[in-house]
């Protein structure tokens, strides 16, 4: 395998087999008995009609490519090696150095590429293919129409054929020359025809290139020729004509004949000068013969020129169209059709003469759209230095005076100062014609500036620069420009400096030393809190406060009177009858058997008319109070009868209880 | 001890704090390694100082500065560019504590950003660099070489390394040859690129897609007589026959083309003319040989001082030629090691 950046060409790479269906027939003999023959079928298969889209490389000129490609033959690149030699073009089994495979450049109105065709109508009528039944690949194809005259002008002789293709052997991992190949070896087919630029009337010229199969048409192809040595751009027949005919007349009269074509002149047959041999002159007489009795309207034999030439513009916007249809969804199909737009004139219809068809396996366009070699425009540039102005030639007619620059590379411009008042100023761009120092300190500590008018500068003159102050001000938009850049901006200066902002603010109120911020990160919260735990842990008494002891003394009960008399009043009995009875039972017992009253018996309720008068009283005053916060008019008319109107903001029950329940509530937290 | 928060505390807390801190990392890139800039502000910053987004009348300011068919080489003014991140950096400042702490901490910035400036344009296979560069030069271009041929191909050399029309892949690996910047297209027909240093040499070539093949037309002819010439080369080296400058009639045929057709050329008779004057051709060539003579390389021209010579030799690695055998060698060193050998 060649070394990167290097590649070996061969002539051909021929398989051993052309494509067809074989029968494989194995016969053994010598044995005592009759042994049948063993009968495989074989079938090796190539594309005939489409070119698979994986055998296809690379194109050049790209498609739908518009450049300056006047002085370079298009090619195709295909991957299998074999491919131009799988078929015997002269209609012969064993395989041939002629590929079968040529690669075409038509210009646009010089041929006509078909819609999707049935392929057995993809070849010209009359020629017969070697399994032209069961050997296709495709049902559908296309190919192109092209008149004798174009064929014998811008078709390779056969003798350019085998020259025309060669092999490629690159190292794969080269990108450039294998481009994603999987084994390193390519079949190219070159064209025949450069491209040119139409210098005369300086117009793009659109071409499309078809790699066209000449299976069995190889006598079509012209015979070689005395050369010339030089050549003039002109289409080798020129239909784009057709183009200007009512494009809603059908097919029919189109073929019957009798439509008016008006004053357009069809181009001519035949055009190629110098010898041609019996045999062409034949053709070229019967063509003349028919051109005398027309068969579409008026006389198909002009000769002239045409001057106006409206499809001749669809140049303008092919290659636009062609990159608006990739966007389409149907793109494969579209971008194909697209390219082939303007190469779709009904020449067969029109044509006077034979018109032959070869199917087309892969076609693509492009543009030439300079005439100018990339050399000669390379060597015309103008080379100088940003910032300098050329020298105006000495015989050059006075032109009007340029831009006010300057060898430092500054331009005057008119400024408008803030007062308003008309000046002139100096501004320099980024790019300046010799090296410039950074830091025109010299101190070598860089410079900021936090607005743009901190680098305005007054140079000797008087006059202000304003070139950094641009600068600043610009770079100032286009960081403004993307929010993205703004929140990143804020976010760098708050996490870059938070911890340590913390830190220095900590150290100012802090006794301990805080530690020192490195790599890894620190928790300063955590710290800062575990000193203080540690602190308030070793001195308590100054830190917190004296402690709390243990538990509270108890509360000194207080007894007015007789002991016995106070818990006989509280229970509510007799003391007098328990102590007569105490001293004949034993006071115990007396006790037991003394009757204690009791509020409600079981079964009955005893009301007290005072306490529901005051409860009625306190639900009426919550319920103002309630009725009051959610409907403050509402609440004045709806009072409980009977109740008392003091009542109504006084602190009621609940008040009392939940109070209760919170100083327990602190009291039980105290003592735990 | 303080006993409560002041601005002036604070003050002197944010300017301590950049100026003692800025150390503290924040971005750890894998690929970047750590820096303290975050990586999109660094990457924002650095495409800025590669003129990323700054109008083209603030570039250049008059359109006679860049004339029709013209190309200018400059130098970057690092002044310029560090006032546009300056810029940039200004946005959100507000108190006196951000601008106290945007200047301690901006020649971190500007170190970061003059390392991140190298690495915004890595194409693949191409290593990063480290550290950070010097200065930046470049050129615009204005001409139709610009929009009639995309993708073209341009290389600076720190030295003068090669022949001008060397044919060799190894010059793109030379380590003479200096990181391009930013390479753009800035309008059709408009080129900027940025070159990581002062090169001594610029090659710009034509874009190569894939190998072509083709012939030279004569730009001077007439519409009406267009010629054309193919370069003889040697049929066993592939090497074009001297003189490389000019066509003569030792080194180049005319191209034959048929008559009345536009542009077709007549390959048999081109067959004929090459197989008579290219050397070793054993007056015949095949359709490979036939292919080798119309190879066309791309088209290169050299910016650089014509008088330069110096140029350090260069050894094409394909025209050495092996002239003792592997198994002779081995031998000879074995018998040379014995006679070392104790």
């Amino acid at each position: 395998m060649p070394k990167t950046g290097h590649f070996i060409l061969h002539s051909n790479v021929l398989p051993k087999l052309t494509a067809g269906h074989y029968e494989l027939v194995s016969e053994q003999s010598g044995t005592p008995f009759d042994v049948a023959p063993e009968r495989t079928h074989v079938t090796v298969a190539a594309p005939r009609y489409v070119m698979p889209t994986d055998q296809i490389l690379s194109t050049f000129p790209p498609a739908n490519a518009e450049g300056a490609f006047g002085d370079r033959l298009p090619q195709i690149v295909l991957k299998r090696r074999t491919l131009p030699w799988e078929r015997n073009p002269a209609e012969q089994l064993q395989p041939s150095t002629t590929p079968w495979l040529a690669l075409v450049v038509v210009a646009e109105g010089e041929a006509q590429l078909s819609a999707a065709t049935p392929v057995a109508q993809c070849i010209t009528s009359g020629t017969t293919l070697l399994e032209a039944t069961e050997d296709k690949d495709v049902e559908q194809g296309l190919y192109l129409a092209v008149t004798e005259t174009v064929v014998k002008k811008i078709f390779p002789c056969q003798q350019d054929l085998e020259l025309l293709v060669h092999v490629r052997e690159v190292d794969i991992n080269d990108t450039e020359l294998a481009n994603g190949d999987d084994d390193g070896w390519l079949a190219v087919v070159l064209a025949n025809r450069l491209p040119v630029f139409d210098i005369a009337n300086a117009k793009p010229v659109r071409y499309m290139a078809c790699l066209v199969n000449v299976e069995g048409q190889l006598a079509a192809l012209p015979p070689p020729e005395p050369p010339d040595d030089h050549f003039t751009f002109e289409l080798a027949q020129d239909w784009t004509v057709l183009a200007s005919i009512d494009p809603h007349v059908g097919p029919d009269p189109r073929v019957m004949g009798g439509i008016d074509i008006g004053n357009i002149a069809l181009p001519a047959a035949g055009g190629i000068l110098g010898a041609q041999p019996p045999g062409t002159m034949a053709a070229a007489q019967a063509t003349s013969a028919l051109s005398r009795s027309p068969i579409v309207g008026t006389a198909l034999d002009g000769a002239a020129t045409m001057k106006e030439t409206p499809a001749a513009q669809q140049w303008v916007s092919a290659t636009e169209k062609v990159a608006k249809v990739a966007l389409d969804p149907d793109a494969k199909r579209l971008v194909r059709d697209t390219m082939a737009s303007g190469f779709r004139y009904p020449i067969e219809l029109f044509a006077a003469e034979k018109v032959y068809r070869f199917p087309v396996l892969a076609h693509w366009s492009f543009t030439t759209n300079e005439g100018a070699t990339f050399e000669t425009l390379m060597q015309d540039l103008d080379v100088g230095l940003l910032g300098t102005i050329p020298e105006p030639a000495a015989d050059a007619p006075p032109a009007p005076p340029g831009p006010e620059v300057v060898q430092t590379g500054h331009i005057g411009l008119d400024h408008r100062t803030r007062r308003g008042d008309p000046v002139r100023a100096w501004y320099r761009g980024p790019l300046v014609p010799f090296p410039t120092d950074r830091d025109p300190a010299g101190d070598g500590r860089p410079r900021l500036a936090h607005s743009a008018d901190q680098i305005r500068r007054v140079v000797p003159d008087g006059r202000e620069d304003l070139s950094l102050a641009a600068a600043f001000e610009i770079g100032r938009l286009l960081g403004l420009s993307q929010l993205s850049v703004v929140s990143a901006l804020l976010r760098f200066r708050g996490e870059q400096f938070g911890a340590g902002r913390v830190r220095e603010i900590l150290s100012k109120f802090t006794a301990f030393k805080l530690p020192e911020l490195v790599d890894q990160r620190i928790d300063l919260g955590r710290f800062v809190a575990l000193e203080v735990i540690g602190d308030l842990v070793k001195n308590p008494a100054d830190m917190l406060g004296p402690r709390r002891p243990v538990a509270d003394p108890g509360r000194e009960l207080v007894v007015k009177g007789d002991l016995d008399a106070v818990i006989a009043d509280g229970l509510g009995f007799d003391l007098e009858a328990v102590r007569k009875i105490g001293q004949e039972v034993g006071i115990l017992a007396a006790v037991t058997q003394a009757q204690v009253p009791i509020a409600n018996r079981e079964g009955q309720v005893q009301l007290d008319q005072r306490a529901i008068a005051g409860l009625r009283g306190a639900l009426s005053a919550e319920l103002n109070n309630v009725l009051g916060v959610a409907a403050p008019n509402a609440g004045r008319r709806a009072t409980v009868p009977g109740a008392p109107r003091a009542a109504r903001d006084a602190r009621d029950a609940l008040d009392a209880l939940i109070e209760r329940a919170a100083a327990r509530d602190d009291a039980d937290q105290e003592d735990a | 001890m303080e006993r409560f928060v002041s601005a002036q505390i604070v003050l002197e807390a944010t300017v301590a704090a950049a100026q003692d801190y800025t150390d503290l990392v924040v971005d750890h890139d894998p690929d970047d390694g750590d820096h303290v800039v975050p990586g999109e502000l660094r990457r924002f910053l650095a495409r800025l100082r590669l003129l990323h987004g700054v109008p083209f009348s603030y570039l250049v300011p008059d359109a006679d500065l860049l004339p029709i068919e013209s190309i200018r080489f400059f130098y970057i003014d690092r002044a310029w560019t560090d006032a546009l991140v300056q810029g940039a950096l200004s946005v959100g400042t507000i108190t006196t504590a951000d601008r106290a702490q945007l200047e301690a901490v901006y020649p971190k910035i500007r170190d970061d950003v003059d390392e991140a400036e190298r690495t915004i344009r890595t194409p693949r296979g191409e290593e990063r660099l480290q550290g950070a560069g010097g200065t930046i030069t470049g050129f615009l271009m204005r001409s139709r070489v610009v929009s009639g041929w995309p993708n073209l191909h341009v290389r600076a050399y720190s030295r003068d390394v090669l022949d001008d029309d060397a044919l060799t892949t190894a010059a793109e690996a030379d380590p003479n040859r200096m990181k391009v910047l930013r390479l753009e297209r800035l309008a059709p027909a408009v080129l900027l690129v940025l070159f990581d240093g002062v090169p001594a040499v610029i090659h710009i070539e034509e874009p190569r897609q894939g190998i072509q093949f083709g012939v030279r037309l004569n730009p001077a002819d007439p519409p009406a007589q267009r010629h054309a010439k193919v370069k003889v080369r040697d049929n066993l080296t592939g090497d074009p026959v001297p003189p490389k400058e000019t066509f003569t009639a030792g080194n180049s045929v005319d191209v034959p083309f048929r008559r009345g057709a536009p542009g077709v050329i007549n390959l048999v008779e081109l067959r004929k003319r090459l197989a008579a004057k290219a050397p070793n051709s054993g007056g015949a060539l095949e359709a490979n040989e036939y292919a080798l003579q119309m190879l066309r390389f791309p088209y290169r021209q050299v910016f650089g001082d014509p008088d330069d010579l110096e140029g350090q030799k260069f050894f094409d690695l394909d025209k050495f030629k092996a002239t003792i055998s592997l198994t002779t060698w081995k031998a000879t060193i074995a018998a040379n090691v014995d006679k070392v050998k104790p």
